[in-house]
């Protein structure tokens, strides 16, 4: 009842996610009605962001095998993927609040904290020409808070959509989504123009949204 | 073999940061404009949910016991304790972004603040304060209503974003909340996107830098209890202009 009762400084924002049950408007309705399939997760995900340590371990034992996947895969070192991924788990634990299982699964969120810290840390590793501060100057935005994550079936789609583009446009993008290759980096491996390889991941990129928003 | 005339000259750079290709000052671009830029920072967003599925395809691999030891020391009694005011830091920066994104909302808003004296016969005896402004917005972050305070015409000018969700069954009530205090009725919003209301002596002088402005969903007519009942779908600090 008593959503808007602001008690500190800040925290008229933490009522948002404590409102959700009571009265929703129907805007609110439709969204959570989209929740399916990682129910318990993101359950989960709810309770770690009320500062329940216990589900915060249940979701570390659930995920982590996954994030820490991702983070090998882009980082290729076992030292720097658990370092990124200690670091992911404790951003997780700190803006857990900020999932909003009608926005994303559980999962889905968690990958791209997770992806987003590997990048980040691979481009401030980064030595030879591009300058190191580009990497450390900024913080890294906020990892999902505003993301309109597509849902479950949306991965079909996404692959559907990627089908749709070039061979060499959609290799490059998954090199780079894989790898965590820049721009650079993708064309000194391919042995082509810069030029090229910005012009066959860009072309790809539009496509593919093109693809995707039909 | 391709060379620059290839390059399309439409790119979408949220989808290239989210991708994770930009390398050098590229990059560092794209961090500020996403730190400080509201609609581009949604795109990346839009871009890391479009992108994310390929996850799926990356075995998973069991990370050593020790990790899990070295997070557990890492985090802070509740989550919220250490990252408040990050995400507050962060809320203004995107407010930045997004008042700097909605110009045209704006103009309309300081239009009417330079109209509305002019409408009102000058106040005299009313002890001009300070200008305040609260910039209203949902859960993720997007700026809904920028609302606009004048203590000495006791005047508050609403402007609202063309995406509020609209709801012919419910009603939008307006709501200011000192620091401290409970919620105190505004009234209920209309359908234009352009809102001037003017407040009652009592209610103006909640209108403090550090209270809150929200909005929460009622029933037709507004809150029948007088506090409000259903969800907050946006809110914001009144601030000094």
């Amino acid at each position: 009842m008593d959503c808007c009762v602001v008690t500190g400084a800040p925290p008229a924002w933490a009522h948002f996610r404590f409102s959700l049950g009571s009265g929703m408007g129907a805007w609110m309705n439709r969204a959570a009605t989209e929740l399916r399939g990682n129910d318990e997760l993101a359950a989960v995900m709810g309770s770690v962001a009320g500062g329940d340590r216990g589900a915060f371990r249940i979701l570390y034992q659930r995920t982590s095998a996954k994030l820490y996947g991702i983070c090998l895969r882009l980082l290729g070192s076992e030292a720097e993927a658990q370092e990124v991924l200690q670091d992911a788990f404790v951003t997780v634990w700190r803006s857990a609040a900020q999932f909003d299982p009608a926005k994303a699964s559980a999962i889905t969120w968690l990958s791209v904290v997770a992806r987003n810290k590997a990048i980040d840390r691979l481009r401030q590793r980064r030595p030879a020409g591009e300058d190191i501060d580009a990497a450390a100057e900024v913080p890294d935005d906020s990892p999902l808070a505003t993301a309109v994550i597509e849902q479950e079936d949306d991965a079909r789609r996404l692959a559907h959509c990627l089908e749709q583009l070039e061979d060499r446009s959609r290799a490059m993008i998954r090199a780079a989504f894989f790898d965590g290759a820049s721009y650079p980096e993708l064309a000194e491996r391919e042995g082509v123009p810069l030029g090229t390889m910005k012009s066959w991941i860009r072309r790809g990129l539009l496509r593919l949204r093109g693809c995707l928003e039909q | 073999m391709t060379d620059q005339r290839d390059i399309p000259d439409e790119r979408d750079v949220a989808a290239e940061y989210a991708l994770g290709v930009l390398s050098g000052d590229e990059l560092r671009e794209a961090r500020k404009r996403a730190a400080s830029d509201a609609e581009f920072a949604l795109a990346v967003a839009r871009w890391r949910g479009r992108l994310a599925p390929l996850g799926a395809e990356v075995e998973p691999v069991a990370p050593p016991q020790s990790v899990w030891m070295k997070i557990e020391r890492a985090i802070p009694e509740r989550p919220g304790e250490a990252s408040n005011v990050i995400a507050l830091r962060r809320r203004v920066s995107l407010w930045r972004g997004a008042t700097a994104g909605m110009t045209a909302l704006a103009a309309t808003l300081a239009g009417v603040l330079v109209l509305q004296p002019r409408a009102e016969p000058p106040v005299v005896q009313q002890p001009a304060g300070t200008p305040m402004v609260a910039m209203l917005s949902d859960e993720q972050k997007r700026m809904k209503v920028m609302a606009s305070w004048n203590p000495g015409s006791r005047q508050l000018v609403l402007a609202v974003a063309s995406d509020m969700p609209a709801d012919p069954s419910h009603a939008h009530e307006l709501w200011v909340i000192p620091a401290g205090g409970k919620p105190r009725s505004l009234g209920t919003m209309g359908s234009a996107k352009q809102m001037h209301m003017r407040l009652a002596d009592a209610i103006a002088t909640l209108m403090e830098n550090g209270a809150t402005v929200a909005i929460s969903v009622e029933p037709p007519g507004g809150s029948p209890t007088g506090a409000p009942t259903g969800p907050v779908i946006a809110a914001g600090a009144l601030t000094k202009a």
